[in-house]
């Protein structure tokens, strides 16, 4: 008897953190273990409101727990954002392609992430730094609009820091200061100027709203990246997750089953990509 | 291939035996429509198995408007067993739709548990078209009025009963099991392929005044014509709708939604419609196909550009169901050619 794919995981919410004001992340334990890769995502459902789905934003090498980092932006997250310690969630997945790890190999890493955009590059981050030794080096470029949107604070200001400074690095901008904020100001794209990378042995990842995709791709190929060598993790409308429901389609792919991590240059033909 | 001849009075009884193991459906005729019905207790019924298609696409049994496809949290399977169905009178632009179906729910890796066990359950008994519909168009497409591939039994009408062709192990056995009830089919095919060649002549002519481009020649025009006014001007009857997608045999989009059951609640799937406002739009109202022209451009994208690039077939089959479905009078074939 073939699996029921549309069948959700039950699990328990254990804590939720307060990211922003708009932004929560939520720690989950599924009753039954569900193994991510960094860049794949989940369907998380509230029963009898709605699903929607979320790339985990926690180290894949945590085997029985997971956090998924979500912006309060419609209906379906705004019931999440709802949610309290102990209630009762639906998981199913993971699906879709995850970040090819081994072609980052011995390369030097440019992560790009705007708002809740750095919850894949989180995982992601943590994936790379797991295993640091195999990587040349990481430059982690991140934007929010006000100091109080950056979220994960106390690991972008604090703690990834001094993961090893040699290797791992960070440029963090906001779009407008505040009194308290010492740092850059600016869009997420002036922190990809002076970039000190070889960019023959790069690649680029990027993450965030549409809109910030779109100039921080422009600018990666302005600073003369290739299009082979920039990752977008696309969000489209992923309802069954498993290539069915027709909801993602993305030229001739379904960002759910090909996706949501595509290389830029196997799309970058498709109209309709930044909308 | 090995054929057969069934008779009339024949045809009944065989009819009459199966609905013991099968929930037979025929095309049965209501003005100038056909709807399946469920027949079978007494034989056919006044059923038609030759003519053209239903109205109801073939889908409909495989993958049903509504279907419970889930109980939260619960590991039982909610795919009960149930009869088998027999569908009678299929016509072969139902069979084909089989094609992008097939590559949609019976994709690895994850494929569907529920359209995996009716299409390993259910029987198919197709049958040639005897005439075409005013909208109809298959052959446009390159899909004949007759069934090539993908039926248990087909049934040819000839004068008296049917010359029967089978193209699956179930089919075969069924022939084996009743094979007191066929004939020698010699006698018969001189006068089949008469009957196909002469439809398939008419449709040829039907269609010629539609003025759609070569068949091979579409995909390549569709691509041409996308950034083209074609798709606002045509989107100006749509009334959005969706009857066009609920009544196509090859559209397969569905939307998940959640109801209540019991205590608990329960995951329904449900036909979903490309040309609806919220098809693509994400959280947070970002909507990469905001207008009605890029919705309707969408359908043409994924019929005409889309499966010829991942199954090398239309998603369309010549059924002509949307054009006679579509309150805004948007016909298919004329929007083909205009490519």
């Amino acid at each position: 008897m073939i699996e029921n794919p549309y069948l959700p995981i039950k699990t328990e919410v254990l804590d939720v953190i307060e990211e922003s004001s708009t932004i929560k992340t939520f720690r989950l334990k599924p009753e039954s273990l569900l193994h991510f890769k960094a860049g794949q995502f989940i369907e998380m459902s509230i029963p009898g409101k709605g699903e929607a789905p979320f790339t985990p934003s926690s180290s894949p090498y945590e085997k029985d727990k997971l956090e998924i980092t979500i912006m309060k932006a419609g209906r379906v997250t705004a019931m999440i954002h709802n949610l309290k310690k102990s209630d009762i969630v639906g998981l199913r997945g993971p699906y879709g392609k995850e970040y090819p790890l081994s072609e980052y190999e011995g390369k030097e890493i440019l992560l790009v992430g705007g708002g809740v955009g750095l919850a894949p590059l989180r995982a992601l981050f943590l994936a790379l730094t797991h295993d640091i030794e195999k990587y040349k080096s990481v430059l982690f470029c991140c934007g929010s609009r006000t100091p109080s949107d950056i979220i994960y604070k106390d690991c972008v200001l604090d703690k990834w820091q001094n993961l090893d400074k040699k290797r791992v690095k960070f440029r963090i901008t906001v779009d407008r200061k505040d009194d308290s904020w010492k740092g850059n100001v600016g869009l997420v794209t002036t922190t990809l100027d002076k970039l000190e990378i070889n960019l023959k042995n790069s690649v680029s990842i990027v993450c965030g709203p549409p809109i910030m995709m779109k100039f921080a791709t422009f600018k990666l190929l302005e600073v003369g990246y290739k299009p082979e060598q920039i990752y977008l993790s696309m969000e489209k409308n992923m309802s069954c997750g498993i290539g069915k429901c027709g909801h993602c389609r993305l030229g001739n792919f379904y960002a759910c089953k090909d996706g949501p991590v595509f290389r830029y240059d196997k799309i970058s033909y498709i109209h309709e990509i930044w909308d | 291939m090995d054929l057969y001849f069934i008779n009339k009075p024949n045809l009944d009884r065989l009819v009459k035996s199966l609905s013991k193991i099968y929930n037979i459906f025929a095309p049965v005729k209501s003005g100038n429509n056909r709807f399946y019905k469920k027949v079978g207790d007494e034989g056919l019924e006044g059923a038609t198995i030759g003519e053209i298609r239903t109205v109801e696409p073939i889908k409909s049994f495989y993958f049903p408007a509504r279907a419970r496809i889930a109980e939260y949290f619960s590991k039982e399977n909610s795919n009960k067993s149930e009869k088998p169905f027999a569908i009678m009178g299929a016509k072969s632009c139902d069979l084909v739709s089989f094609k992008v179906m097939d590559y949609v729910y019976a994709q690895e890796p994850f494929r569907d548990p529920f359209y995996m066990s009716k299409r390993e359950k259910h029987l198919i008994i197709s049958s040639d078209c005897t005439c075409y519909g005013e909208t109809c168009f298959c052959v446009a497409i390159g899909i004949m009025p007759y069934p090539a591939e993908g039926f248990d039994i087909n049934l040819s009408e000839v004068e008296g009963g049917y010359v029967a062709e089978c193209d699956s192990l179930k089919g075969e056995q069924i022939l084996k099991e009743y094979f007191k009830l066929f004939q020698a089919a010699e006698p018969y095919i001189g006068k089949r392929e008469a009957n196909r060649k002469r439809l398939k002549e008419d449709l040829l002519g039907h269609v010629k005044k539609s003025r759609i481009p070569q068949k091979d020649s579409i995909q390549k025009a569709f691509k041409s014509k996308f950034d083209s006014g074609l798709w606002e001007e045509t989107a100006k009857t749509c009334v959005e709708c969706g009857a066009c997608n609920m009544i196509c045999p090859a559209c397969h989009c569905f939307i998940l939604m959640d109801q209540k059951k019991d205590n608990g609640f329960e995951k329904l799937r449900m036909w979903d419609s490309c040309l609806l406002m919220h098809f693509a739009r994400v959280a947070g109202g970002a909507n990469p196909r905001k207008f009605l022209g890029q919705r309707l451009r969408n359908r043409f994208d994924k019929k005409f550009n889309f499966f010829p690039d991942t199954i090398g077939k239309f998603g369309c089959t010549g059924c002509g169901r949307c054009t006679e479905a579509c309150p805004g009078k948007i016909d298919i074939r004329e929007v083909l050619s205009k490519l």
